[in-house]
């Protein structure tokens, strides 16, 4: 049994974020309805990676991962007839899904200001880079453009040299996945709270927000006064000699920030000469540029000639928080990821048998599953032109 | 005392929060924005680290306040056989349990799943680790910079053909506590309509790799294995940041050609919106390079944010990379409510980073972090029913200590 498998969501949107947040509802069951341009489709259909690195619509690994467990439609928004079938399909919807720019939404008659008025049992959540009162200097936005504003990009690296650009983070959309899954615990919230009380809800999600609340922790005690702010490319960090080091081949990441840790490197090299100068608590109370760049230059000396895993699998034994710098690869042979079985084979038609990345959390009773692949361009629109109620889904 | 009832679409979730640093009270914090009543089980023996760590008064400690606002605080010393019973009795009147102890603890203390079902059938026990709740390398322990590092990302961050630097070194638990969050609510829908609770293990490290999906995608489907890539998207062409005058920088995205002739015309040369160079998205991408110094060369002398506006009246994404000083003085942020002022338990006003959403009917979010054992009086009184005269005794017990 799937836990959100009652409830029909339309998705409108054609970007990431809302992608994302339908494809989180979608794999715990949720019927989720996405209406695609007629012939394009959703641009994220246009975004690699393509199989074999061959664009096409049906191609993308990007799309497929997004939209697993969805129903695709064909529906021009700019016709009447389309807008028809749009409020049929609301008429019988849940929960709405867009990621448009503020006010894209006002022109298909979903004011999210009134929306309770013509549908008071509806949840419509839209997601947006600054959140629907974004002033015109942002109405153009990426998510690079946001991860800059969120303060994320001016303090990434850590330990950023402030001569060198900041950075975006990790692939291209961390602003936009972020943002989704923010909007589905909204939605999923608000499904929940409607059946207490039978009302709908409109959610106005700023990525922006989204971006600067996940570092609250800093963020919260800078806004309350209790921590300096100034223009430090570091000023997020938290210094002292942890970081990524090479090893024979690819990296690790060692955390160090207690006397524990440091007795356990001590173990770890078998107490070289160099470290006897150390005090043994120096990372709690003796942190200095002197003895941080020592010891990043001994133990990445010694890093370097050990292979990443067995030195993980033996700091850990010891009780330092040492781990491999995981690429692709290194994921799918992941021992712990294959026993969690985090990886699921798909079958799509056009893109084969591939292994996708599934959701990070094991429900005991309503687990989430991939049941079926991303639809092709508009594969249900004559099952749901039919009984736009869903009534047989 | 009253009952904590302040609308939203949680109001009336009872959830116990045995959790430690960031990630667990990031999910506890994500559903008491929310309208649930979130009750942070704490005691004189097992203070969190962000209550003491380099902090003088722990009812003052400026980590812990910005991570917990608009909790409750109860103290139950959970190595006393009779504080486990305590808990079980709150437990026995809640919805949600998280925790975020470390890997067998919460087994260790007569508090797993099994145990804790046997007096709540029902409950939603949400276990958040690491690596997850079991496998071969569940035993493994890290902070936030692990759970990125071996979720894929590290490696995708850093300046091209250079070893990657990673995240930010704060990265990581915020996101693992709002799955952690999501998913709990997943099983509460499912509670309402079947009577059944369950157990949810989330582990941090396949949420890390969540947020990079498409890349793992790319080597399922074609065997790549992404690296460090600066700023570049496949996609977009200019996309980088760029430097400004007084050390800023300025962040341009460019989505289509009409945006690279709308940028070309604002830099000026008459020649560069039709430069065959730069002509189409492919022709960026080729001569990549070439158009971030051609960019660099005249973002230098310009202040950022104004440069930002001109772009933007032209219809180009762009935006000043933001300081710590800028996020404070961001009038937007300050506009829409993200921050926020609430009441902290002296009855001083603080403002507090708010959630990231507006909605109707929200929750109201007046409370800041509770001070330890705040809501003794509520929890052992009100909810489980005690008497003075018992929570006297069981204060003078140490059990609520």
């Amino acid at each position: 049994m799937s836990a959100l498998s009652h409830f029909r969501i339309v998705e409108l949107s054609e970007g990431v974020a809302g992608e994302y947040c339908g494809k989180l509802l979608a794999d715990f069951g949720a019927e989720v309805v996405k209406i695609e341009r007629p012939g394009s489709g959703s641009p994220t259909r246009n975004m690699g990676p393509f199989l074999d690195d061959d664009a096409g619509p049906e191609r993308s690994g990007l799309f497929a991962y997004l939209n697993t467990n969805k129903r695709s439609v064909a529906i021009d928004l700019e016709s009447p007839s389309g807008l028809e079938m749009l409020s049929r399909l609301l008429a019988h919807a849940d929960a709405v899904i867009d990621d448009h720019a503020p006010g894209w939404l006002n022109t298909l008659g979903l004011d999210l200001a009134d929306i309770e008025r013509r549908y008071p049992k509806l949840v419509l959540c839209a997601i947006t880079p600054f959140g629907q009162s974004a002033p015109a200097e942002r109405a153009h936005a990426e998510d690079l453009t946001v991860i800059q504003s969120s303060g994320w990009g001016y303090h990434t690296p850590s330990g950023a040299d402030p001569d060198r650009p900041p950075l975006k983070g990790a692939g291209r959309f961390l602003a936009s996945y972020e943002a989704g899954m923010e909007a589905a615990m909204c939605v999923a919230a608000s499904l929940y709270g409607r059946e207490e009380t039978g009302r709908g809800r409109a959610i106005d999600i700023s990525k922006q927000e989204v971006m600067a609340s996940r570092v609250d922790y800093v963020l919260g005690q800078m806004v309350a006064g209790d921590m300096d702010v100034d223009i430090s490319r570091r000023r997020f960090d938290l210094g002292g000699p942890a970081g990524i080091f090479a090893c024979r081949q690819g990296y690790v990441y060692v955390w160090m920030s207690a006397p524990a840790h440091w007795k356990a490197v001590r173990e770890l090299l078998g107490d070289p000469e160099w470290m006897k100068a150390f005090p043994d608590n120096w990372l709690e109370k003796g942190l200095t540029p002197d003895r941080i760049a020592e010891c990043r230059h001994y133990l990445g000396e010694w890093l370097k000639t050990q292979d990443k895993n067995e030195a993980a699998a033996a700091a850990q034994t010891l009780g330092l928080t040492l781990v491999a710098v995981n690429d692709a690869k290194d994921l799918r042979d992941c021992a712990q990821f294959k026993h969690r079985a985090f990886f699921a084979e798909v079958e799509h038609p056009v893109l084969g048998r591939a292994l996708y990345p599934t959701t990070p959390y094991k429900l005991s009773r309503t687990p989430a599953r991939i049941e079926r692949p991303a639809p092709l361009l508009g594969q249900h629109s004559a099952d749901v032109f039919a009984d736009p109620a869903g009534a047989s889904a | 005392m009253t009952n904590h009832r302040r609308g939203g679409p949680l109001q009336g979730v009872r959830v116990v929060e045995l959790t430690k640093v960031w990630a667990g009270p990031y999910a506890g914090k994500q559903l008491a924005f929310l309208g649930a009543e979130v009750i942070r089980i704490e005691s004189h023996g097992s203070l969190d680290v962000t209550r003491t760590f380099g902090v003088a008064d722990f009812d003052k400690a400026p980590g812990f306040m910005a991570v917990n606002p608009q909790k409750l605080s109860a103290q139950i010393d959970m190595k006393s056989k009779e504080g486990i019973a305590l808990l079980k009795d709150l437990i026995a009147e809640s919805d949600i349990l998280i925790e975020n102890l470390r890997p067998g603890a919460i087994d260790r203390l007569g508090l797993g799943y099994e145990a804790v079902k046997a007096v709540k059938p029902d409950i939603i026990f949400v276990s958040m680790g690491m690596y997850g709740n079991d496998g071969p390398l569940a035993y493994q322990t890290g902070y936030a910079p692990c759970f990125v590092a071996l979720g894929g990302l590290s490696a995708l961050v850093g300046y091209e053909g250079e070893p990657p630097s990673g995240m930010n070194v704060r990265y990581a638990d915020s996101t693992f506590g709002t799955a952690a969050a999501y998913a709990a609510l997943v099983a509460l829908i499912h509670r309402r309509r079947s009577g059944e609770g369950q157990f949810i293990d989330v582990s941090a490290v396949e949420t890390m790799t969540s947020m990079v999906g498409d890349n793992v995608m790319d080597f399922s489907l074609n065997g790549r294995i992404g690296g460090a890539d600066g700023n570049r998207h496949a996609e977009m062409a200019p996309h980088g940041v760029f430097r400004c005058a007084h050390g800023d920088w300025i962040s341009i995205a460019v989505s289509s050609d009409a945006a690279w002739r709308a940028l070309a015309e604002i830099m000026g040369p008459p020649a560069l919106a039709e430069d065959l160079r730069f002509r189409t998205l492919a022709d960026r991408k080729a001569n990549e390079l070439e158009l971030d110094d051609l960019i660099s060369q005249w973002t230098g002398a310009n202040d950022a944010e104004s440069l930002a506006g001109k772009l933007q009246a032209a219809g180009v994404a762009a935006a000043k990379s933001a300081s710590s000083i800028d996020l404070i003085a961001d009038g937007h942020l300050w506009g829409r409510g993200f921050y926020r002022p609430v009441t902290d338990p002296t009855g001083e006003e603080r403002t507090i980073v708010g959630p990231a959403w507006r909605m109707t009917e929200a929750a109201e979010i007046t409370d800041g972090a509770p001070k330890l054992g705040q809501h003794n009086a509520y929890v052992f009184g009100d909810i489980l029913g005690l008497s003075q005269a018992e929570q006297q005794r069981l204060k003078e017990a140490g059990v609520t200590r």
